[in-house]
């Protein structure tokens, strides 16, 4: 049985249809992750399955309940990170994380969840003078000290550095092995490629796409970019150029300078071919590279916009 | 987790938040301090306890029987502070009082055939209370001295007494620091709501709706830190009041219970009224400040209000905090209150104020939830 079922949300404001028709399930232990440009409809979507917001229709189950009969038993089940990580800025990590333990019938101990997100050597420091990323770790951590079956993430990770993103990144692995089931919304495709069981693609207030990662970008498109960098100057790019034209796998090509580019629906044949003709000839290749695509390019191929970080 | 736990919890943690914010030390203890020691000072007649004092140098050029007499009169006069022990030239007592180094000076006859008594100020002094004590003492001098000389017993006699309904020896120290108190708990809750306006600025309030926590309780917990803020507050302000300025109180404890507890809740709810509006920590500072600053002002705090004019007295007849003011001089000078009708009309008005106040915020929280974004 899915642990959150999503059936036709709608919500307008105003005359602005924020959330248009959106549908989707999400089964217990799975990372499932939201993307879309700004305005798509990610926030107020989430707000809806959150109960923040009432929709106009549709309807939201969580393991079998509704906000509008069981509010405080969904509240138990459910823990939440909201973008703007709002906690009481005058008390410490180990006293927020014990009094929001304060607020359910059954909490975990403030000890493990400091554990979890790794905070146990700053937990008497206020939360005024913590860092960026202490602060989203400590707003996980307030997420899960009820011990919730379901974690939303909204954008946990954005304006982090690299090693502050990879910290949270080990979080949310952690909760997956503890078979906590995650909601994610990020601006980073390569966080919901690595961290996804299924990406759901929103715009404009509709599921453009939703499949796994490797599914989407499988679905997209066959060809691959291959790169080929040669050490002895312009001639060999341009004659290999003029092989690989020939070659009926080969889709387009470019060339600048010593740098190559071929499109191949068939990378490995293409190059079978091309270095056939490179050790005939006795050029030197330096450098190859086959670009894997990306959720970015799938993004884009899907909502024909332009990915904004 | 019990609702009485859970109620513990919110208690301790607002607690602890109050404790560590830096503003609410300086708004709610030192800010009223240094103002009530500032209008003591000035009003109050500084730290004598309202004694009059006056330095004052005599000046003998011609020793005779009248001059010793009189000279000898003037020591047993106790307020009178001789600027030297013995009396001194004309030319040295004239520079003093050219610096102002002493109130007065009396020049005492020069033979005995002179009955005169000569008080001389100086000139930018001629109006002064002091000079007019002076001279008010020296008449009574005088007038002891001829009856002395004449032999005869004065017939009738002036004595004045200050009355107050209550306490005989209400000052205004007394009327001050009970003021002062009224203000400092006022703004205490006139203020104090401005963590609502933080906390749902930056998402709190949102964020603890997605918990099963007890919004109820949370206020619960939040007005309880309140009334031990006041209590401080009483217990500071009182300790100087008595201590530092020599205020006297004729404490009733059930009307300053009564009292404190129905003005705390009613200011507490005007600031929350004040948050359900304001969108910014600015805008609620500035409606804070103008309340506070009215109600300073028009409900008799410093000065009674019987002394303003008459188009103003209604406004203060509808001020919470006049009736609050009121209510906590009933309890700490007047020594009376619970037992009066008037009383309990104050607490009434003062009530409505705050069921008034909370319910238009409660309205307008409601009204707000559902437009959030």
């Amino acid at each position: 049985m899915s642990i959150l079922e999503v059936k036709g949300l709608r919500k307008s404001f105003g005359t602005v249809k924020a959330v248009e028709e959106i549908s989707f399930s999400v089964e217990a232990g799975e990372v499932f992750t939201i993307i879309g440009p700004n305005g798509a409809g990610k926030t107020t979507t989430l707000e809806m399955i959150e109960g923040l917001q009432t929709p106009d229709s549709g309807t939201v189950t969580i393991d079998g309940l509704t906000w509008a009969k069981n509010s405080d038993q969904i509240k138990y089940r459910i823990g939440v990170q909201p973008q703007s990580s709002a906690m009481f800025e005058l008390l410490t990590v180990e006293e927020n994380l014990d009094l929001f333990a304060s607020f359910y019938p059954r909490s975990k101990q403030a000890s493990e969840v400091l554990e979890m997100i790794n905070l146990t050597n700053h937990r008497g420091k206020r939360v005024k003078s913590l860092s960026g990323g202490q602060r989203q770790r400590l707003a996980i951590g307030l997420a899960m000290i009820s011990d919730p079956q379901i974690i939303f993430l909204d954008e946990p990770t954005t304006g982090l550095d690299p090693q502050a993103r990879r910290n949270i990144w080990d979080i949310v692995l952690k909760l997956k092995e503890l078979g906590k089931t995650t909601i994610l919304t990020t601006h980073y495709m390569e966080e919901a490629e690595k961290l996804s069981d299924r990406v759901c693609i929103v715009d404009q207030g509709r599921i453009v796409s939703l499949d796994t990662p490797a599914a989407l970008i499988d679905r997209l498109t066959k060809e691959r970019e291959v790169r080929l960098h040669f050490q002895d100057g312009e001639n060999a790019a341009i004659d290999t150029e003029e092989v690989a034209k020939e070659m009926s796998t080969v889709v387009r090509t470019a060339r600048e300078g010593q740098a190559l580019k071929l499109w191949s629906i068939q990378p490995e044949e293409t190059l079978y071919g091309v270095f056939g003709f490179t050790k005939e000839r006795g050029y030197r290749v330096e450098q190859v590279s086959i670009r894997e695509m990306s959720l970015e390019d799938v993004f884009i191929a899907f909502t024909g916009k332009e990915w904004r970080d | 987790m019990s609702n009485g736990k859970q109620l513990r919890k919110l208690f301790g943690a607002q607690m602890k938040m109050m404790f560590r914010e830096k503003q609410v030390w300086f708004w709610s203890l030192f800010f009223p301090i240094i103002l009530m020691v500032l209008f003591m000072v000035i009003f109050g007649g500084g730290g004598s306890g309202g004694e009059f004092k006056a330095s004052i140098a005599v000046v003998k050029s011609n020793a005779n029987a009248t001059s010793d007499m009189l000279e000898n009169q003037l020591r047993q006069v106790t307020v009178f502070e001789w600027k030297s022990e013995q009396p001194v030239d004309k030319e040295k007592a004239d520079t003093w009082i050219k610096d102002e180094d002493v109130d007065a000076v009396i020049i005492l006859p020069a033979s005995e055939d002179i009955k005169l008594l000569e008080l001389v100020v100086n000139k930018e002094n001629e109006q002064s209370t002091t000079t007019q004590a002076i001279r008010g003492i020296l008449d009574q001098f005088v007038q002891q001295t001829n009856y002395a000389v004449a032999g005869v017993e004065p017939t009738f006699k002036v004595e004045m007494q200050s009355v107050s309904n209550g306490s005989e020896d209400l000052s205004y120290v007394d009327f001050l620091l009970t003021g002062m108190i009224a203000l400092s708990v006022a703004q205490g809750g006139l203020f104090g709501m401005v963590d609502m306006v933080e906390m749902r600025r930056k998402g709190l309030l949102k964020r603890l709706k997605m918990t099963p926590v007890k919004m109820g309780l949370f206020g619960i917990g939040g007005m309880m830190v309140r009334f031990v803020l006041g209590v401080i507050q009483i217990v500071f302000l009182t300790v100087i009041g008595v201590f530092g300025f020599g205020a006297n109180l004729h404490l009733d404890v059930s009307t300053l219970v009564v009292a404190f507890f129905i003005g705390t809740l009613a200011f507490n709810a005007l600031g929350y009224l004040f948050s359900s509006f304001s969108k910014s920590i600015e805008a609620y500072m500035g409606m804070a400040n103008i309340a506070s600053f009215l109600m300073m002002f028009l409900s008799g705090i410093f000065f009674p209000t019987e002394g303003f004019p008459d188009w103003l007295q209604p406004v203060s007849h509808v001020l919470p905090l006049t009736y609050f003011v009121n209510g906590m001089r009933d309890g700490m000078v007047y020594g009376s209150g619970i037992a009066t009708g008037e009383f309990w009309e104050g607490i009434a008005i003062l009530g409505a104020w705050g069921i008034v106040a909370f319910g238009i915020g409660l309205l307008i929280y409601r009204k707000g939830k559902a437009e959030v974004r």
